[in-house]
């Protein structure tokens, strides 16, 4: 009996040992020395420990396999690989560090390594805002007012020189200065409705708005200060002996007691931003769900009720003459997920249309006629080929590619990286002589090429070019926000 | 996506100033910068330090990534410039300044050991919060690829001359960067309060007219360059099997085939690092090799201070007295 203990004693030892051996601890895998990398390699590791191995030291899995059958030399794409023996349980293995210089100049001072090390991306794109309400302390500090947005700075009547950078001005530092006024300092900005974020430069220091609770992580330790300029007013008339009123919609996930209403001379308003798209909502009047009153346009909600519906945009009108024998034609796009079944197109006098909300962006689209795919015939500009060939619609376009050489050119097409270089995807379209393209572009550089019969050119209006790796330079296109 | 850092700057000068080939077509900068001396007290740089009333100024910094860009105006145009220390002058991108170039065809040298083309030209004007420079020499070469990793428009690099006859603190927290004035001993012009309180002062040196310091890793006194413009620290993978077992490698990155170059890097954990007397712990930095720069140097460069030194604290480096010191963050790493 006590033989037998002492066996299961030796074996739980035994497996404990095992166990502890076949720990796998990273900061103890690898080691430099003298421009060698060593990897200390437990031959009882199991898969997951393996494949742990293998990313976090971007180890081929192949090599892995080689190591584990026992070769002590391995040659994997050209690296020479050794793997000596430590003990009954763990390989060494080892190779010269590789050191190739990049041969292209455009990167010669410039080092990459996995983004993932270090967290440390560039400037991230902020979420655009579905709606917004500003949460001022000081109502006098920010006003909006007919696309005018004025923001005021009480007080430091000692500072020399108050700066305003935001999102709007791509956070400058120099390019907005504030004037000073009896109170403190003051400056009116031309701005669109949306959200933005920003501070104010004191004498060179960032500062905060004191006045605005609303904030957003800065990602470097501070707050940024944040505003919407509004686009939209909800209003629900009488109702003047209810307690307390609420706005709730799509836009808030209906949350109930989120935007409360103001009674203001026998009406309840809230003023807030909206993104542009279509949003249902509710009033909720001392608990009581109602929809607007003033507003024709509702829609099921699917629980046998309705809501009040509010489009904000342009709405485009897709036409389609002709075609007056059809049975059906359909509208279907990338916007709606290329759904054959959900836009169904309206018979008028001479021919079909649609109208449909939009927002700003590149859209293609194609009719349905009986089954039938189409591009718009009254639609010149395209993107793709062949099958692949659809209609393309720059909805609020921001930016105007124009060619004004090569008029007897067959096709021309322009490639980027707002496109992935795709040959194909633009193409422009020539009047009098001169080839055009509308876009809309988000704020930010981009680079690009036309391609003219084939052969690849720098756009010849543009004086903005950057080196790229064939030694042929592209274009380089700025969209400011 | 992929992560960069930069360690250029360091090498974008050297060639110029190395008293090589390259350096007999550019008379511009002829004169001290030829100098062989490894150990050189004191800033001697080509551009003329700047002009203007103030005795001091705030620049706030504007962070992307790792990297950190002020605003400055250059003639007519304004836009950011990456702060680099690890470049020895100013350098402009050729995307925004290719009508300005005066001679090119200069080959330059970077950290990956490749070659490339640059050019240099001359800039009439160029102010920065109060502060303005003329007459300035610049290097002129691309720098798209940093815009188009960060996303951000980059008119060039304001590199260490412009900080000749200067004190400088580099003050993250506060995203600031303050320059002051000095006399002819080093100490501030300034009639404000000097409220710096160091915790450590080393001296620094220049070598080729880049910023080094020495530090001390595994009980070793090792060379590395101040480069405020180095998402990372850097160190050499050929230190001495003494510095490198005091780092603690956590990944590795094989880089076959990706436009930055095919050298395999480290990312490693300094262990035992210290700066005079003062222990910093748990910095990260990269592994990698320097040899090609060490070459172009004609000096064995050890490593490279770069953003996770510079996040330590605040940091004032005095161009006249040739000194660095540090306030640490008092509840950070140090």
């Amino acid at each position: 009996m006590r033989k037998t203990k002492t066996y299961l004693l030796l074996l739980f030892l035994l497996l404990l040992g095992q166990g502890a051996r076949s720990q796998f601890n990273p900061s103890t895998v690898c080691r430099v020395e003298n421009g060698i990398m060593y990897f200390t390699i437990d031959l009882n590791w199991n898969n997951t420990q393996k494949k742990e191995l293998t990313r976090l030291f971007d180890l081929d899995s192949t090599l892995l396999a080689a190591v584990y059958s026992g070769k002590t030399e391995i040659d994997l794409k050209g690296a020479k690989w050794e793997v000596k023996k430590l003990n009954s349980h763990q390989v060494e293995l080892s190779k010269s560090i590789r050191i190739k210089p990049e041969k292209t100049s455009s990167s010669k001072d410039v080092f990459l390594v996995d983004d993932r090390w270090m967290n440390a991306a560039g400037e991230a794109e902020r979420e655009s805002a579905v709606y917004g309400v500003n949460r001022f302390t000081r109502i006098s500090v920010f006003r909006y007012k007919e696309s005018i947005a004025r923001f005021f700075l009480p007080g430091h009547k000692e500072a020399k020189k108050v700066f305003l950078s935001g999102s709007f001005n791509s956070w400058s530092t120099q390019q907005t200065p504030m004037q000073p006024c009896d109170s403190g300092w003051i400056i009116d900005m031309k701005l669109k409705p949306g959200k933005y974020s920003y501070k104010y430069i004191l004498d060179g220091t960032w500062t905060e708005d004191p006045f605005n609770r609303l904030t957003e992580d800065d990602t470097y330790g501070g707050n940024n200060s944040v505003v919407y300029c509004y686009n939209r007013i909800f209003m629900l008339r009488g109702h003047t002996d209810a307690h307390r009123v609420f706005l709730a919609g799509s836009f808030n996930n209906w949350k109930e007691e989120e935007l409360s209403m103001v009674a203001v001379k026998g009406n309840w308003l809230i003023s807030m931003y909206l993104h542009e798209g279509t949003h249902t909502y509710k009033f909720i009047v001392d608990k009581a769900w109602i929809t607007d009153p003033d507003n024709k346009l509702k829609r099921p909600d699917g629980a046998g009720n309705f809501n009040s519906v509010i489009e904000i945009g342009q709405s485009i009108v897709f036409r389609l003459k002709g075609f007056e024998n059809a049975k059906n034609v359909i509208l279907a796009g990338d916007f709606n997920g290329w759904n054959t079944g959900e836009l169904f197109m309206e018979k008028v006098k001479d021919g079909w249309q649609l109208a449909y909300v939009l927002g700003p962006g590149n859209y293609q689209y194609k009719f349905i006629v009986d089954g039938k795919w189409m591009i718009d015939p009254a639609n010149p500009n395209t993107s793709g080929s062949g099958e692949m060939q659809n209609s393309f619609l720059a909805n609020k376009s921001n930016y105007l590619f124009r060619l004004d050489k090569f008029p007897s050119a067959k096709k021309v097409t322009i490639a980027g990286s707002f496109n992935g270089w795709n040959q194909d995807n633009f193409i422009m379209v020539q009047k009098d002589g001169k080839w055009t393209f509308p876009i809309y572009l988000k704020p930010g550089k981009y680079t690009y090429k036309f391609i003219v019969d084939g052969k690849w050119i720098r756009d010849p209006g543009n004086d903005l070019w950057e080196e790229n790796e064939y030694g042929t330079g592209n274009s380089v296109l700025w969209i400011e926000p | 996506m992929r992560f960069f850092f930069r360690v250029i700057g360091t090498a974008l000068f050297l060639l110029f100033s190395s008293g090589n080939s390259h350096s007999e077509r550019i008379p511009l900068i002829a004169g001290p910068e030829m100098n062989h001396t490894i150990y050189i007290p004191g800033l001697r740089m080509g551009n003329a330090g700047p002009a203007g009333e103030p005795e001091s100024v705030i620049i706030p910094l504007k962070r992307i990534g790792r990297l950190f860009m002020i605003e400055a105006k250059v003639d007519n145009l304004v836009g950011n410039f990456l702060f680099d220390t690890g470049s020895s002058q100013l350098v402009l991108n050729s995307t925004y300044f290719r009508k300005y170039i005066l001679m090119s065809g200069v080959e330059g040298g970077g950290i990956t050991g490749s070659t490339g083309e640059l050019s240099r030209t001359r800039v009439g004007r160029l102010d920065i919060s109060g502060f303005s420079y003329t007459n300035l020499l610049a290097d002129v070469t691309s720098l798209g690829h940093i815009e188009n990793r960060r996303g951000v428009k980059i008119l060039g690099l304001f590199g260490a001359s412009m900080l000749k006859g200067l004190e400088v603190v580099i003050d993250i927290n506060h995203n600031e960067l303050r320059l002051y004035r000095l006399d002819k001993s080093g100490n501030r012009l300034s009639v404000q309060k000097n409220d710096f309180k160091a915790d450590v002062t080393e001296k620094v040196f220049i070598c080729r007219n880049v910023l080094f310091v020495k530090v001390k890793i595994g009980g070793k006194f090792l060379d590395f360059c101040l480069d405020t413009g180095a998402e990372s620290n850097v160190i050499s993978c050929y230190a001495s099997k003494k510095v490198l077992s005091t780092v603690t490698i956590l990944r590795r990155s094989d880089l076959l085939g990706v436009g930055s170059g095919e050298s395999e890097v480290f990312l490693g954990k300094l262990n035992d690092f210290s700066l005079g007397e003062h222990a910093i712990t748990n910095m990260q930095t990269i592994v990698t090799s320097l040899g090609t720069l060490s070459s172009i140097y004609d000096y064995p460069i050890d490593g490279m201070l770069g953003y996770d030194f510079f996040e330590q604290g605040e940091i004032s480096i005095n161009l006249v007295k040739s000194e660095i010191s540090i306030s640490f963050n008092k509840t950070g790493k140090s």
